[in-house]
């Protein structure tokens, strides 16, 4: 069962792909969702704290999610922040590039609401 | 033979009458300079266009990022409002067990109008779905425009003679990057099982 009453941090440069992934999390029962252009603005909005999760994409400007990915598994305080890629980048490569960096779990676009579910039900039963 | 008289201590000649080769081969390449001027003065024309057609080109395929966007928010606004809707049916309905008969008919007419605004919504997000036509026929136009500005691209290639010494040509850049991630992700769309499948190697369930 997901503990749906933590803030989730959506991240991408997208605004309508914003808006898909928070109504689908909003569907799965999350309620208290923040949003991020890039990787730079989100790391600002993660250290100033008080998330359980970060839903990324991978291609953004100014920071990519990779880069975010290793930022967040770099800094003392959220090293341990659950971190779930949500991308089109579904080559072999980049998939073994965010495993390296530290992903929680990996859901490649266009996604529906069950599979996003299902990966998050994955991450938090391993924790 | 020609010898120049003003050095008479010289006895060495010092020009000798050209040889009828090198006024051919003069010519030949004047022929060529003016055969090459004249084909740049062709390729101007093409080259300018060109130059014209790929900032725009450029500018309407931004254009179509801002259209889509502009669809996708109008669908997902009346899909947001449809599931407020349907929330609140959902509420009125539990509402009408140990209703009045008096309050049950009021809860059947605004049952029934907002069926009939959702009825609405439904025919909105047919209509706002239309951005897809729009973007396909400019999509059409944008492909006609690069073909027209590859088929002048090929056109110099072939006046000047351009062509790659050896091997293969250097695919760097951040173009050729995004490239070969499109290519890649025609193989690799729609492949969540391909990715949990890399996963699983990694010891993720």
């Amino acid at each position: 069962m997901l503990d749906t009453s933590m803030k989730v941090l959506v991240v991408n440069d997208m605004s309508t792909m914003r808006r898909i992934v928070k109504n689908v999390l909003k569907q799965i029962g999350y309620s208290d969702i923040a949003e991020a252009e890039n990787g730079q603005d989100a790391l600002t909005k993660l250290k100033a704290g008080g998330f359980g999760l970060v839903v990324s994409d991978w291609n953004m400007p100014v920071m990519p999610g990779i880069e975010l990915l290793r930022n967040v598994r770099g800094d003392a305080n959220l090293k341990s922040l659950p971190f779930l890629m949500v991308t089109a980048e579904a080559q072999k490569e980049n998939i073994i590039e965010a495993v390296q960096a530290g992903v929680s779990n990996y859901v490649v676009k266009p996604f529906t609401a069950e599979a996003l579910q299902e990966k998050l039900e994955k991450i938090f039963a391993k924790k | 033979m020609l010898v120049d008289r003003g050095f008479e201590d010289t006895n060495e000649p010092v020009t000798e009458e050209p040889d009828q080769s090198i006024y051919d081969e003069l010519g030949e390449l004047t022929k060529y300079v003016e055969m090459m001027t004249r084909t740049i003065g062709e390729m101007e024309i093409p080259v300018a266009s060109t130059s014209d057609q790929l900032p725009d080109a450029t500018a309407h395929l931004g254009e179509l990022a801002k259209i889509t966007e502009e669809g996708t928010h109008k669908v997902m606004t009346i899909t947001e409002d449809m599931t407020e809707n349907r929330e609140r049916l959902k509420t009125l309905v539990q509402n009408m067990a140990g209703a009045s008969p008096e309050d049950l008919v009021k809860h059947i007419t605004t049952i029934t109008m907002m069926l009939d605004a959702d009825e609405a919504r439904i025919t909105n997000i047919t209509v706002a779905l239309g951005f897809q036509d729009i973007v396909a026929q400019r999509v059409a136009k944008l492909v006609t425009v690069l073909e027209e500005v590859q088929h002048k691209l090929l056109k110099l290639v072939v006046v000047f003679g351009l062509q790659h010494k050896k091997g293969q040509p250097k695919k760097e850049g951040r173009g050729y990057e995004m490239l070969h991630q499109l290519e890649a992700s025609k193989k690799t769309a729609l492949k969540q099982d391909f990715v949990d499948d890399v996963l699983a190697e990694f010891g993720f369930n």
